[in-house]
């Protein structure tokens, strides 16, 4: 099946810059040039135009996962009347919940924090966040969402992939497969992890599943090395690997008797890889960002480097044509994810300083270059955090009710979308699964979740699995 | 009552009086085998002439399309061929010496007896059932524990393929080996199957009953996919949308499984668990005493102690040698209801357990209440001869894997949505002769094989017939495939000189970037065997973990071990290209390659070169590839010339 096979990974544009630069200038037979622009034709990852151009405001996404979920009591979404029931036990007409660790005879549990309304939409946003309370003018704030499990792995398998069990293939790699990737030296589809360790869902949050592995996601993993693969072996320089590589593409193409466009994609995935390998780390790198910039996210100050230098790699590789990025906040144990079970009032003002000041920056870097137009950003956890006490001092998971925001993309900033009930414990008004969420982040991609689809072992599979809905009133 | 309401009211009332409609049962998979008649094509009456009737089938579609057969392919490429589609190995040398010289008609039936006989077929066929039953060695989610024993299982799907197990007796023991003698090791191993799926444990209150219920679809679904060819998974929440398998028929099916439980048969004295538990006893002690301290803690205090606790736990004493293995436990046993939108908290109807009714007479009994060995009986449903999907099903996946692609081209779905079969009559042909023969797999091969069809050249310059049928689906000529992720690796290490080919037992963990490791949620799962010569065992002897697969094998679109996996992606795309070009094995491979190359043919270029191409492509340079060789050698590096030979799309492909 040489047809169904092929799945080079560049396109036109790529291959006409390849025939007259660098490898591609090596001599090229007529038959293999026509070869290679069949073989174009046919790459998964050239950019194709979106399903719903109308409703294509976004180009890029990144994803802020603040892994371990977030309490919205403390951050997005006040509750007055939860202070005034502080240790009592909650009363009945709020109805049930499940939790992974409390038990029915948990009390109540007020905030700490302090909210204050910001901006001219006069968004409340709680005091652990001072910088992204300058930017609520951008944010759609959508106070009602609620997903299906209340334990990490799987609400991580559920706000990745849609399914509450691994296996199934992530929103960067449906997004990755149903725009292709503006990019010709970098990867369509990037994961950059808390250097803290794993999260719970681990691996298999991000995949491709089924999805053929051109859709893949990369890790930018924290260090020297943060592709795997990318960096010559020790002891090869680089002009005994151009050389080198010159000699496979000659031996390929002395062994092809004829045209092959199967062979032919293989031969220019070569070139890809190359240009990859010359091209990427200087992306990676972001020492040439001007003083000012790294200051803007915080690079450089204890407690906002790391986020900072995800937050603002994360631009740079949206600048460069990257069409998904997914930047994690939180990793390793518990404690330092913003998994609060123990105290809520040591973990997230800790979390907190580490990343508000770069995700504020994220968004004004993104608007003064003009970009924030075409780059949808979306800030949330796996689940929000029960209004009970969990020992006294931490809260639970709480999968019921919690916020996320979106900004960008054509979002339409300072508005508020539906509400929890007054101890935040239901989404009440509005209510919005995480399928809407992953509706909605296709929508403003020109993607439709019915027509990015994939027939899979007897089943049209989608990212959305039931049918999403696109929360109308944040677009 | 206006026509249209009465029209639609005696529709409805029609459909609803017999469970399953005409034209739901008419559909091709669910219809009794055909005993088709081998074709004569051309006036050549295949049966009479004693010839390969699977070429008759062929080109009596060849014929109606248009289509001619491509030439014989040559010996190189036949061995080559033959050797990577059986083993997953590349020939040696001298085996590829001994067939070209071997000008006896028999020479190639001769090999594929050889092939088929060779331990390394059970490490190669065996991979491919691990694929479709999803077999890993962890249990995925939070804590991917490893599955320290299911490697058994692995073993034994090696040997079963070895010894040419029949398919019927395969599928029984793996379904129900618990049930049939609970004395029998390998019987308590095969039903380890029923436990292969991924398993959410987590910290906190669990959710017994909806983990219980996960536990249950996964047993169900696999049965449809693997061994029936249909996705009842569908019917979970509603009847199935396009096919006629109704919830009821779900829950019925899973009936059979309601009494099963995770079992693991000790393999130790009572002495040395004992001994284990004291061990183990000291240490819980310990943690506790830590878990104690930990109380109030915050920030960096707490930090430290929960890498403590941390390496306190990889202290546990390593779990005793059990069976991997599953047992009927009538104690927690509960019965199966149909559940409203497949969720456990709405229970409907009490169900007990019985086959797809599509498959049944209307109003087939369920089993009774008093069956003892349900999942024996679900066996003995399958492997009937008369069930109309077990056998195609089987068939198709041996043909899928020799050509590519099944006759059927969707594997696991044999419903309204799959394809229907290319060939329908060689379909039922083969697996009437597979029935026929005692469910045996070698002789299907062998037939498959010595056809015309498998052994016809690839790489055909035919544009009409490209033109015509661009996919092959008719198979005009052999198509060329891309090699699996295990067979890239092996034929590297064989390639190299440094296959270790030690055969079963306890999974190799190899070593893989630190910054990999540390993106595991317990970093110290991944102990790397410290035996070097472990590293370069056969790819199939790997440990599979479902949270940290290895690089090289998920970039080349290996198992993705959460799924079935009926049929690997052959993507194209350049972290592959890294991959081999600064990838660790590849590169690893290429020292050794060097090496190899000097101890064989000392300072002789000319030979150097020759030996590597036929170690690596199976055979030896060309002209043109022999002088572009020799001049890359005259100023770069052997090991750079090592490492493009593994880089060659006359490595990567089979032709």
């Amino acid at each position: 099946m040489p047809y169904e096979h092929s799945r080079p990974t560049r396109n036109r544009r790529e291959w006409l810059c390849d025939a007259f630069n660098g490898f591609g200038a090596l001599a090229f037979t007529s038959m293999l040039q026509q070869e290679a622009l069949l073989a174009a034709a046919r790459n998964p990852l050239s950019a194709k135009p979106p399903q719903e151009p109308e409703n294509a405001k976004a180009k890029s996404v990144i994803f802020l996962f603040m892994a371990g979920g977030p309490s919205h009591i403390e951050t997005f979404d006040p509750k007055p009347l939860l202070n005034e029931l502080n240790g009592q036990k909650r009363p009945d007409h709020f109805g049930e919940a499940k939790y992974q660790f409390v038990s029915k005879d948990a009390r109540l549990m007020g905030t700490k924090r302090k909210f204050q309304k910001y901006g001219k939409s006069g968004i409340d946003v709680s005091d652990l966040f001072p910088h992204m309370s300058t930017v609520v003018d951008e944010m759609a704030m959508i106070r009602s969402v609620h997903g299906d499990m209340v334990v990490h792995s799987a609400a991580q398998y559920q706000l990745m992939t849609g399914r509450i069990i691994p296996g199934f293939p992530s929103v960067g790699s449906w997004v990755v497969h149903g725009l292709g990737s503006e990019s010709e030296s970098l990867p369509a589809y990037c994961v950059l992890p808390d250097p803290r360790g794993a999260l719970e869902a681990g691996q298999p949050m991000y995949s491709n599943g089924w999805l053929p592995a051109v859709y893949q996601p990369t890790m930018l993993r924290p260090g020297n090395t943060p592709v795997l693969n990318l960096n010559l072996p020790k002891g090869v320089d680089l002009e005994d690997r151009r050389k080198t590589l010159k000699l496979i593409r000659e031996l390929n193409e002395a062994n092809q008797g004829f045209s092959d466009p199967e062979y032919a994609a293989r031969i220019q995935s070569y070139d890809t890889a190359f240009r990859m390998q010359t091209e990427a780390p200087a992306v990676f790198d972001i020492s040439k960002e001007s003083q000012e910039t790294l200051d803007l996210y915080g690079v450089g100050k204890t407690a906002t480097d790391d986020m900072g230098r995800r937050c603002l790699l994360a631009r740079k590789l949206v600048e460069k044509g990257v069409r998904f990025v997914c930047v994690v906040h939180g990793g390793g144990p518990g404690d330092q994810q913003w998994d609060a079970h123990a105290d809520i009032e040591e973990n997230h003002p800790r979390m907190a300083a580490q990343s508000d000041q770069p995700v504020a920056a994220l968004l004004k870097d993104l608007k003064r270059r003009g970009m924030l137009d075409s780059t949808l950003v979306v800030w949330g956890g796996e689940f929000g955090r029960s209004p009970e006490a969990e020992g006294g001092k931490g809260r639970d998971h709480h999968n019921l009710g919690f916020t996320m925001w979106m900004a960008g993309g054509g979002i339409k900033g300072g508005t508020i979308v539906g509400a929890t009930d007054d101890i935040g414990l239901h989404a009440v008004q509005e209510p919005h699964h995480l399928r809407d969420i992953h509706t909605t982040i296709l929508h403003q991609l020109g993607l439709n979740q019915h027509q990015l689809s994939v027939l899979h072992q007897g089943r049209r599979e989608r990212l959305t699995e039931l049918e999403g809905e696109v929360i109308k009133r944040a677009v | 009552m206006r026509p249209t309401l009465l029209l639609l009211f005696l529709t409805t009332t029609w459909i609803f009086a017999a469970d399953y409609t005409a034209a739901e049962r008419r559909h091709w998979a669910f219809q009794k085998r055909t005993q088709p008649e081998i074709p004569v094509v051309d006036k050549v009456n295949y049966a009479a002439a004693g010839m390969n009737p699977i070429d008759g089938f062929i080109r009596q579609k060849l014929a109606k399309e248009g289509l001619k057969p491509a030439p014989q392919a040559d010996r190189l490429r036949l061995i080559r061929r033959l050797s990577f589609d059986l083993t997953g190995l590349p020939p040696s040398v001298q085996e590829i010496d001994t067939f070209v010289a071997d000008k006896s008609p028999q020479a190639y039936a001769r090999l594929v007896d050889r092939l088929l006989a060779s331990p390394r077929y059970g490490e190669r066929w065996g991979q491919h059932w691990l694929d479709l039953v999803r077999f890993a060695e962890s249990d995925g989610f939070e804590y991917d524990t490893h599955r320290p024993d299911a490697w058994r299982y692995r073993d034994y799907v090696i040997q079963s393929f070895n010894q040419d197990k029949p398919f019927n007796e395969f599928i029984t023991e793996q379904l129900a080996g618990d049930e049939i003698d609970p004395s029998n090791a390998q019987l308590r191993i095969a039903s380890g199957f029923n436990r292969l799926s991924a398993m959410r444990k987590n910290a906190g209150n669990q959710e017994v009953a909806s983990s219980r219920n996960e536990v249950l679809t996964e047993m169900t679904n696999i049965v449809g996919a693997s061994l029936l060819g249909v996705t009842v998974g569908c019917a979970r929440c509603h009847d199935h949308k396009f096919d006629p398998i109704r919830q009821k028929d779900y829950y019925r099916m899973q009936a059979h499984f309601a009494a099963v439980y995770e079992n693991d048969v000790p393999l130790s004295s009572p002495a040395e668990q004992s001994a284990w538990k004291a061990r183990k006893d000291v240490v819980d002690a310990e943690l506790k005493q830590l878990k104690t301290q930990m109380k109030g803690l915050n920030g960096d205090a707490l930090m430290r102690m929960q890498a403590r606790v941390k390496e306190t736990e990889d202290k546990l004493p390593d779990p005793l040698p059990a069976l991997f293995s599953v047992s009927n436990d009538y104690e927690k046993f509960k019965p199966v209801h149909v559940l409203h939108r497949g969720e456990y908290s709405k229970p409907g109807e009490q169900v007990g357990p019985r086959g797809l009714g599509v498959l049944l007479e209307d109003g087939a009994a369920e089993l009774g209440p008093d069956v003892k060995t349900p999942r024996a009986e679900l066996a003995k449903w399958i492997t009937d001869g008369d069930n109309p999907l077990t056998a195609r099903v089987a068939v198709n996946r041996i043909w899928q894997h020799h050509f590519g692609r099944g006759i059927v081209a969707t594997p696991n779905d044999y419903g309204r949505m799959g394809q229907r079969p290319t060939h329908p009559e060689l379909l039922d042909y083969l697996a009437n002769r597979f029935v026929e023969g005692g469910w045996k797999w070698k002789p299907i091969h062998r037939m498959i094989l010595l056809s015309e069809t498998y052994r016809q050249a690839s790489q055909v310059q035919n544009a009409a017939a490209t033109e015509k049928d661009p996919d092959d689906r008719w198979l005009w000529q052999f198509p060329k495939r891309r090699l699996e992720a295990e067979e890239i690796r092996d034929g590297m290490l064989a390639a190299a000189g440094r296959l270790n080919l030690q055969e079963g037992g306890p999974s190799v963990i190899v070593p893989v970037d630190q910054e990999l490791i540390n993106l595991l949620y317990k970093p110290s799962q991944w102990a790397i065997n410290k035996d070097a010569r472990d590293h370069d065992r056969r790819s199939v002897y790997l440990l599979s973990k479902r949270n940290l697969r290895l690089p090289f094998m998920e970039v080349f679109d290996s198992a993705d071990l959460l799924l079935s996996c009926p049929r690997r992606d052959a993507s194209t795309h350049a972290p592959q290209a890294l991959e081999l070009l600064n990838g660790r094995i590849s590169n690893q491979m290429a020292d050794a390659l060097t090496a190899r190359m000097v101890e064989h043919a000392g300072k002789d270029q000319s030979k150097q070169i020759e030996l590597a191409w036929l170690w690596v492509a199976g055979r030896a340079p060309t002209q043109a590839e022999r002088r572009l060789s020799e001049s890359f050698l005259k100023s770069q590096p052997a090991r750079e010339f090592a490492l493009a030979m593994f880089n060659l799309n006359a490595f990567l492909y089979v032709e």
